[in-house]
């Protein structure tokens, strides 16, 4: 848009002010000299005497003069400058613990302030932002992450021992694999069933309109039972089903665990998945499969290289709501015993204990947000004509 | 689109009634549930035989119903204002810059687990009823904010340019000529919002928020069934009067 030259692109400008505000005003850190004791919290500028929050406020300031006249050369300028605010986050936070913690305080525990969260919060937005202002392609806007992610890791590994989330981790890493595990395994499971039994469902309501019909109604009805009540209301006949059948007892079905976990997300995977696959089947446009037929195709050639192809975008979007949807419920599943990251969620609840809430609640986001990503792409890449 | 909001049919008093026949129905019979729920101890112990206590009664129904209600009505009516509010904004001229970034956002808030908003919003906000609130908000937001978008943007521009030639000033045309278009399409997003809603506020028993949810944890700690059929089938008849209610909002009455 030639417009975007004179008129300042002010979703950066207020992003960054905002960034800015954040930064200066509110706590960033707040160390504790153990686990039990509430911490002191610490403003960006009252870190050794303020100049590093000062030298990070600088570019930030750079970015809203910048924004002021957004040419692609200052939003080039902008995107170098976010980017490499975002690897000095962490560098920062290292040299706060180090300041602030003493050495004889080895319990002592630093937990991320609100000023921290939200600067990072924006910033990651405003690198969305210049991303589509710049017209960058979605993998080259993966790649924009990769200082951040590495400058933290590189922070966790050496310097940020203190830090309340790493201590939470180290206490129970091997249980917070299992659980990352059982959850993967469990949204895994579940979406790959749904597939298969949407695909067969939806190919049946093709074919016959009552089965449509009752076959929404009942999947609609599923969806208004509340996901925590479908838990608990699966618990006591699969642990009749458990006691009854020895098989099935053995393959490990028992009233609480993965069984009805299983079970529960399976029903609420169903109707978005069958939704899309029939909605995808249904919206080929008649033209294309009548051409296709024109050219000699058969049932089964028109079916298999015409109209799956075309339905594939649509199926990967139900694909992507479910496993989104699924992740997110997979964390409720916690409470009936299948384990998984809702696990520390529910255990830091109940302990007050909110580094470990943070332990299990965290790695759910960045798990949705990422599958969220990875099939949305995807299913954009596939679209004919879509992002090559 | 134009001739159909013109088309005013005077409501008629009986087919109307007829009309809320289904809400009145479903509200009726869950008041009906609520009152009477204890009454109903013979059928609860049909599916709970060798418990002591088959119906909860740590609080009485009427409460946590009214306290589920509370909660999804803040949550929505927030939900409704911001959304509404900041889909209106982007689609002004001198918001315009804002668009991909409001709807982004929208969409982000949807992708958010409701269990992690809600975990993360305690430390924040204490146990209670607040950190639900702002968990079925931001939850609840991208129907709304997508559908007012979509909206407003598929209304004819001709209408826009018609009512601009009329003399109409910016806020009147929004006011008169593009909310009331894209009026059934922001109602669906609400409608959605809504009962996804309704379902999800049963999480907040997790965080020490009292509703319907209370007697699911309840019964899934105590392993008692009959609590859970308890809450969930007032929470399923909840949904389904709301819904039906918006259903009938929907359906205009010359259809």
């Amino acid at each position: 848009m030639g417009e975007g030259r004179q008129s300042p692109n002010w979703v950066l400008l207020s992003l960054m002010l905002a960034a800015v505000a954040a930064w200066l005003s509110l706590d960033a850190v707040s160390v504790a000299p153990n686990r039990i004791v509430p911490g002191t919290s610490h403003m960006a500028l009252g870190v050794m005497a303020g100049w590093p929050a000062v030298l990070l406020a600088l570019p930030m300031l750079a970015v809203v003069v910048l924004a002021w006249k957004p040419g692609r050369k200052e939003l080039r300028l902008s995107l170098v400058a976010v980017v490499t605010l975002l690897a000095l986050l962490p560098l920062w936070l290292s040299a706060a613990t180090t300041v602030l913690v003493e050495p004889d305080m080895p319990q002592a525990r630093v937990a991320i302030g609100r000023s921290l969260w939200l600067v990072l919060f924006l910033l990651l937005l405003a690198t969305i932002e210049l991303r589509t202002r710049l017209g960058l392609s979605r993998p080259l806007g993966w790649l924009l992450l990769v200082p951040m992610v590495s400058s933290w890791w590189l922070s966790l590994a050496l310097w940020l021992e203190p830090l309340a989330l790493l201590r939470e981790y180290q206490a129970r890493s091997d249980q917070f694999v299992s659980a990352l595990l059982a959850h993967l395994i469990l949204v895994g499971a579940a979406v790959g069933a749904s597939l298969v039994l949407a695909s067969l469902l939806a190919l049946a309501m093709r074919r016959h309109a009552g089965i449509r019909r009752t076959g929404f109604a009942v999947l609609n009805f599923l969806q208004t039972i509340p996901s925590l009540a479908l838990f608990g209301l699966l618990l006591a006949p699969l642990a009749w089903l458990g006691s009854r059948l020895d098989w099935l007892a053995a393959f490990g079905v028992s009233g609480i665990g993965w069984a009805p976990a299983f079970l529960a997300l399976l029903g609420y995977s169903l109707l978005p998945m069958v939704r899309n696959i029939h909605v995808a089947l249904e919206e080929v446009e008649p033209a294309v499969i009548e051409s296709a037929r024109g050219m000699g195709m058969s049932r089964r050639q028109v079916f298999l290289q015409v109209r799956l192809p075309l339905a594939l975008p649509v199926v990967l979007e139900g694909i992507r709501i479910t496993t989104v949807q699924a992740i997110g419920l997979t964390a409720v599943a916690a409470l009936i015993g299948a384990g998984g990251l809702g696990t520390f969620i529910f255990q830091g609840l109940g302990q007050a204990a909110m580094d470990m809430v943070l332990l299990g609640a965290l790695p759910i986001i960045v798990l949705a947000l990422v599958a969220d990503a990875l099939f949305g792409s995807l299913s954009e890449r596939l679209r004919p004509g879509g992002a090559a | 689109m134009n001739r159909q909001t013109a088309v005013a049919v005077p409501g008629m008093p009986v087919a109307s009634l007829r009309r809320w026949l289904a809400p009145l129905a479903w509200l009726s019979l869950l008041l009906l549930l609520t009152a009477g729920m204890t009454h109903l101890e013979w059928l609860f112990r049909l599916i709970e035989p060798d418990t002591r206590q088959v119906i909860y009664r740590r609080a009485g129904f009427f409460t946590l119903l009214a306290q589920h209600v509370l909660v999804v009505g803040a949550a929505s009516l927030l939900a409704v204002t911001l959304g509404v509010g900041a889909a209106v904004a982007v689609t002004r001229t001198a918001g315009r810059d804002f668009l991909p970034m409001v709807s982004q956002l929208a969409s982000i808030g949807q992708t958010f687990p409701p269990v992690a908003v809600l975990a993360l919003a305690v430390p924040a906000l204490g146990f209670g009823t607040l950190p639900i609130i702002v968990a079925l908000l931001l939850y609840g937001l991208l129907p709304i904010v997508r559908n007012t978008l979509a909206g407003i943007d598929g209304i004819d521009p001709e209408v826009r340019e018609a009512a601009r030639g009329m003399g109409m000033t910016a806020g009147q045309i929004l006011r008169q000529v593009e909310l009331p278009l894209a009026a059934p399409v922001i109602l669906a997003g609400i409608r959605t919002s809504v009962t996804i809603n309704i379902a999800t506020a049963a999480l907040g028993a997790t965080v020490g928020a009292s509703n319907l949810g209370d007697p699911i944890i309840s019964g899934i700690v105590n392993g008692n069934t009959a609590y859970i059929v308890q809450g969930a089938l007032l929470i399923g008849l909840l949904a389904l009067c709301v819904d039906s209610t918006f259903d009938r909002m929907q359906r205009r009455p010359d259809a």
